[in-house]
């Protein structure tokens, strides 16, 4: 992520929480010229406290409802969508994701160098990464249609050898993290050839992939792109049912029983949990401070970001997983661990979710006319490149994005308890271990945007 | 659990041994429809009554609609209690806010 794009973040994330702080608007978040992190008018604990303290407060308004079958119903609402004309809006949407990869090519290697016009830095992070990531958890999830590798892995041969099962979804896993790493370490929202030399690689790996294992198994099992999206598409309205495509209350989908099912996919939910804060971690004086003494005791800076990214992923899948032991013995309950597990990870995808449309919201809106502009002439260089405004007010629009996925997550999870344990108060008794871990996700993601934002040390 | 839910609650084993863990010499009260252990006898009444409801003899039913009205007992003080946190948190940090 660029300096310019961490700006906009953590003045958007912090104008958001400083209004739930100290209630007063008092920043301007998402102007690209704007400073770095606003400064809180609070003390940094009171910040964080009143964080967690909302999560917390979230948890006992929840543990209010205690009618089962009304918790029932509203998972269980839905109504089908009206089906037809499918297979004509799947041929369009796979010949847009084609284009758009030829596009980001094509721009990526013969279009203008700088970052504000060119149009395959401004496709991949604010069409793609900000603007479909958050139609696929607000609508539902295109990417699957529009995945142009998916659809070119179709057209080609394929050997169909026999995926390694114990494996899992960890391939997906270590490709999440490297793909962020890549993301933090190098400058792929500034330099345009960069950014296509890494599509060219990710295509080849990904289409290599395909061909070995066969399109089915890769794009289902491996691919860390295509289950980041599929993930988030879960939080969605509109989801796939059964028999058809069906209109369902937001982020429902996440309490079904066996949508998670392995320790390898809770781990790539608590990765993708993870990546969000380390971005922001590694730009901290903390971190600046912390790695100082490392680097000049001669730890090769290189080493020391994957070892931080892998280092911090273990730790948040401990802290994970120890609330899940806690949840037993809160509980009371002989279900095994592994159960448990896979039951209450799927909610922290909205917290994710949530996070995301904080980060990314401002990101957009802020680049979407440039984004227009690329468009509409792909190879052109303007000398002035049109953004948005936003208005001072607009902090508060990611305040409740914050809010509204924390609430979403605790319901969500409230209502699989109540699925999993037959005494209600069992159910919330389970629960006191997540929100413990809900809170230090939350906390510790709160801390890292009240940090003054430092350029990346040691690179 | 709503794996073992699948398949009707009658005569099943759960599918996989890895499903339940328990600790050895713990008191369990096993299900007789799912297998399923409960550490207290009232869950296992309650779990009878929610996922095998065809199939209870009237001791079970019985049993079920005592478990369920202590358990309505307890909400209540649940609920008390959680109010008065809810309170306790919301002026804990109004205090706060008006001392820093």
């Amino acid at each position: 992520m660029t300096v310019r794009r961490r700006r906009v973040v953590g003045s958007v994330l912090c104008a958001a929480v400083g209004l739930l702080a100290a209630g007063t608007a008092s920043a301007h978040g998402g102007s690209l010229a704007g400073g770095g992190r606003e400064t809180l008018t609070v003390p940094t604990w009171l910040f964080l406290s009143t964080g967690g303290a909302a999560v917390g407060a979230s948890f006992l308004l929840a543990s209010f409802v205690t009618d089962r079958s009304f918790i029932e119903r509203v998972h269980a609402w839905g109504v089908p969508l009206a089906s037809g004309g499918e297979r004509g809006l799947v041929l369009a949407g796979r010949a847009v994701g084609l284009v758009g990869l030829v596009a980001i090519l094509v721009t990526g290697f013969l279009g203008p160098t700088n970052a504000r016009t060119n149009l395959a830095i401004l496709l991949v992070w604010v069409g793609w990464w900000a603007g479909l990531a958050m139609t696929t958890y607000l609508l539902g999830n295109t990417w699957s249609v529009l995945n142009p590798w998916k659809t070119l892995a179709g057209l080609l041969p394929s050997l169909d050898r026999a995926y390694p099962d114990r494996i899992g979804a960890w391939p997906g896993v270590a490709g999440l993290l490297a793909l962020v790493w890549v993301e933090v370490v190098s400058p792929l929202a500034d330099d345009p050839r960069l950014l296509a030399t890494v599509v060219v690689a990710y295509s080849v790996v990904t289409l290599a992939g395909a061909v070995v294992f066969g399109p089915a198994t890769w794009f289902d099992r491996v691919d860390p792109v295509e289950r980041v999206f599929r993930y988030y598409g879960r939080v969605a309205p509109v989801g796939r049912g059964d028999d058809g495509y069906r209109l369902r209350l937001p982020g429902m989908d996440l309490s079904t029983a066996r949508l998670v099912d392995g320790a390898d996919e809770v781990a790539f939910i608590v990765a993708l949990l993870w990546v969000t804060t380390y971005d922001g971690l590694v730009t901290t004086p903390a971190w600046r401070d912390l790695t100082t003494p490392l680097v000049a005791a001669g730890l090769p800076a290189h080493l020391l970001y994957p070892l931080a990214l892998v280092a911090g992923f273990g730790l948040f899948l401990g802290v994970y997983r120890l609330a899940v032991r806690a949840a037993r013995r809160t509980a009371e309950t002989y279900l095994a661990p592994a159960v448990l597990a896979r039951r209450f990870a799927p909610p922290l995808l909205a917290i994710a979710a949530g996070y995301h449309f904080a980060h990314y919201l401002g990101y957009f809106l802020v680049l979407a006319p440039s984004l227009a502009v690329a468009l509409a002439d792909p190879l052109g260089s303007p000398a002035l490149v049109p953004v948005l405004d936003l208005p001072g007010w607009f902090g508060g629009v990611a305040l409740a994005s914050v809010v509204v996925g924390h609430l979403v997550a605790i319901w969500v999870a409230h209502a699989a308890a109540y699925d999993l344990f037959p005494a209600r108060l069992q159910a919330v008794r389970s629960q006191y271990p997540f929100i413990a871990v809900m809170v230090f996700y939350t906390m510790t993601s709160l801390w890292v945007v009240s940090r003054p934002e430092v350029p990346l040390p040691h690179l | 659990m709503s794996d073992t839910r699948l398949d009707d609650g009658v005569d099943t084993v759960p599918r996989s041994d890895a499903a339940y863990d328990v600790p050895e010499g713990a008191t369990t009260y096993e299900c007789g429809y799912c297998g399923r252990p409960f550490a207290r006898e009232s869950w296992l009444a309650l779990h009878r009554g929610l996922e095998h409801p065809g199939a209870l003899t009237d001791a079970e039913v019985a049993a079920f609609r005592t478990a369920h009205a202590d358990e309505e007992e307890s909400l209540g003080t649940f609920r008390l209690k959680a109010l008065g946190s809810l309170i306790l948190l919301y002026f804990g940090l109004l205090m706060v806010y008006a001392l820093v």
